[in-house]
């Protein structure tokens, strides 16, 4: 029943009000001069789990979030009513948990509330065209690779979540997006080489949204700064929520978002982008390659 | 002194592994990010911006005052004196009101024209200024020492029989007197008459300003010179001065709200006759 209208609420999940919720017990903590083991100690948590809810990274139970409050010396009615509020969104599921556990995975899910969240997208992909630019031929040829014994309907389920994901590029206030693809992405005929036509036209029509930026890194480029693999890095309307780079790996993933390790993707995110195509070479060389293909 | 000056941002000359970006010198365009309240600078850059504001506290307030003087001064532009074509040249990282968002908020069809040479600069501004875009923008990899250069190529999109507003914003301190006077008035001769030159640049009219930079200038990035007010002057020569002339960057036109603060920046813009 998921339809246009409700877009808004829908696409952007718990994630947004986690980092709202999160920040403000952040600022009354720090204000009341309080160290995050001794908050994570009142609610018998550690001090990681207080730096995770403070990062809006996870759900908060309403019973924590009160104590909290108390030891923090946040009084005032009406305060603790505006955070109360927030923590029950926070706890709301987002569009994403309707597809099932058994194709969802608790970091993945993670990732696409951060996703929903994001102001802006950056990422590096190495073998795949990014999951925001995907056709359904291209996902499904992707999900197929990853799933050779999957029954057929949790292939479509699969390959629904990924082109949901997309609603985002079409919705209200979408992100800016800003993919650096290496040519081997390009040149992989995943799916066939028709299905790969298709997906190259599809990458050339997303280049023309304002929102979106493509780079291509041609093989004669950028040996030395794509060390390692693809990642995304989100950046977050509120200036107070660090960066988060997100890295997948095949069984899980991993979030950073200590400011020395988002550093460095941030610099290799950097020279790619210098060295790669212009955004508008990039929409030549794409044709060129639908043409030799 | 030294000559590798640039359109306003760095130019490395070390290895810099093809990509012209080098991360082992403070960089002036992530630095002013930095004191902006940005997250696209580096160690290097954080530490050099810390270490100028132990000398020099105001450069904070600095960055942003300047910030600010581009806003109301493209506002004016497009509102007052009815400017849709502007020439800005030594764009920076973008921050939160670049020029074409201010100008374009006001007249959608503003037409802009960035020019830098930095290539961080020039990535950030064609992927992320393109996205926040109302109306056309074209971005130039030049360097501002080739004035008509620049004036061919950005009439591409601008058109030289309507008034321009020429900015240089920040930039002319990277130049001395002898190589920026001249920089200045050719870029203007290309301009047709009724097109506007706006300009800011630090001061040195605070010693611990001054202190500040000439540490800053010693840490291996691309110097950039303090020039005492009067030396502002012949930036303008021959130009019609809007009021209130060349002032202290929080001076001009102040928004009704703002707060007084001093600051050691000197702005002001003209027109041409």
């Amino acid at each position: 029943m998921s339809t246009d209208d409700e877009l808004p609420a829908d696409i952007s999940g718990p994630t947004v009000p986690r980092m709202i919720l999160g920040h403000q017990l952040h600022r009354y903590r720090e204000a009341a001069g309080i160290s995050p083991d001794r908050a994570g100690y009142e609610i018998r948590a550690s001090r990681s789990k207080i730096s995770r809810m403070e990062n809006g990274r996870v759900g908060f139970k309403e019973r924590d979030v009160a104590d909290l409050l108390d030891l923090y010396g946040v009084t005032e009615n009406e305060t603790r009513a505006v955070l109360m509020t927030l923590a029950r969104q926070a706890n709301a599921p987002g569009w994403w948990s309707k597809y099932g556990g058994d194709i969802m995975t608790d970091w993945f899910e993670e990732y696409l509330g951060l996703e929903a969240a994001a102001a802006v997208i950056r990422a590096f992909e190495l073998q795949f065209v990014h999951g925001l630019f995907q056709t359904e031929a291209y996902a499904r040829a992707v999900t197929l690779l990853g799933n050779t014994s999957a029954p057929a309907e949790e292939v479509d389920r699969r390959v629904s979540l990924r082109l949901k994901r997309q609603d985002l590029l079409t919705g209200p206030r979408p992100p800016q997006v800003w993919a650096v693809l290496d040519e081997g992405a390009l040149r992989r005929p995943v799916g066939g080489r028709s299905v790969m036509r298709g997906q190259l036209k599809r990458l050339i029509e997303a280049a023309g949204q304002r929102e979106v930026t493509i780079q291509v890194v041609p093989f004669d480029r950028g040996g030395h700064a794509a060390a390692g693999g693809s990642f995304t890095v989100l950046r977050f309307v509120d200036e107070d929520v660090p960066d988060v780079v997100y890295i997948e790996q095949l069984t899980s993933a991993l979030y950073l978002d200590k400011r020395e390790d988002v550093d460095h993707y941030l610099e290799v995110l950097n020279r790619l982008s210098t060295e790669a195509l212009t955004p508008a070479q990039t929409t030549q060389f794409l044709a060129a390659i639908i043409k030799e293909m | 002194m030294t000559e590798e000056h640039s359109a306003g941002q760095d130019a490395p000359e070390k290895d810099t592994a093809g990509t012209g970006i080098d991360t082992t010198v403070p960089h002036s365009a992530r630095i002013w990010n930095y004191w902006l309240g940005g997250k696209d600078n580096y160690a290097v850059d954080r530490a050099a911006g810390d270490q100028y504001r132990e000398i020099f506290p105001g450069i904070t307030v600095v960055a942003r005052s300047s910030r600010g003087f581009l806003t109301r001064a493209v506002r004016y532009l497009a509102r007052e004196a009815g400017i849709r074509q502007f020439l800005d040249i030594g764009t920076g990282l973008p921050t939160a009101d670049n020029t074409h968002q201010v100008a374009q908020r006001v007249a959608p069809d503003s037409k802009i024209v960035y020019v830098d040479n930095d290539p961080l600069v020039l990535a950030y501004a064609r992927a992320l200024l393109a996205g926040q875009a109302e109306g056309p923008i074209e971005y130039l990899d030049a360097d501002i020492r080739n004035p008509e250069a620049i004036l061919d190529a950005a009439a591409d999109l601008l058109d030289f029989k309507q008034p321009i507003a020429l900015m240089l914003m920040g930039i002319m301190g990277h130049f001395t007197d002898e190589e920026a006077y001249p920089i200045v008035h050719r870029l203007q001769a290309g301009l047709p008459s009724g097109s506007y030159f706006a300009l800011y640049d630090g001061a040195d009219t605070n010693e611990a300003f001054t202190q500040a930079q000439q540490g800053y200038n010693d840490s291996g990035a691309v110097p950039y010179y303090l020039r005492s007010p009067a030396r502002f002057e012949p930036f303008f020569e021959g130009l019609e001065m809007v009021e209130p002339g060349l002032v202290p960057v929080p001076d001009w036109r102040p928004d009704p709200d703002a707060e007084p603060v001093e600051i050691y920046s000197y702005c002001g813009v003209g027109r041409k006759l």
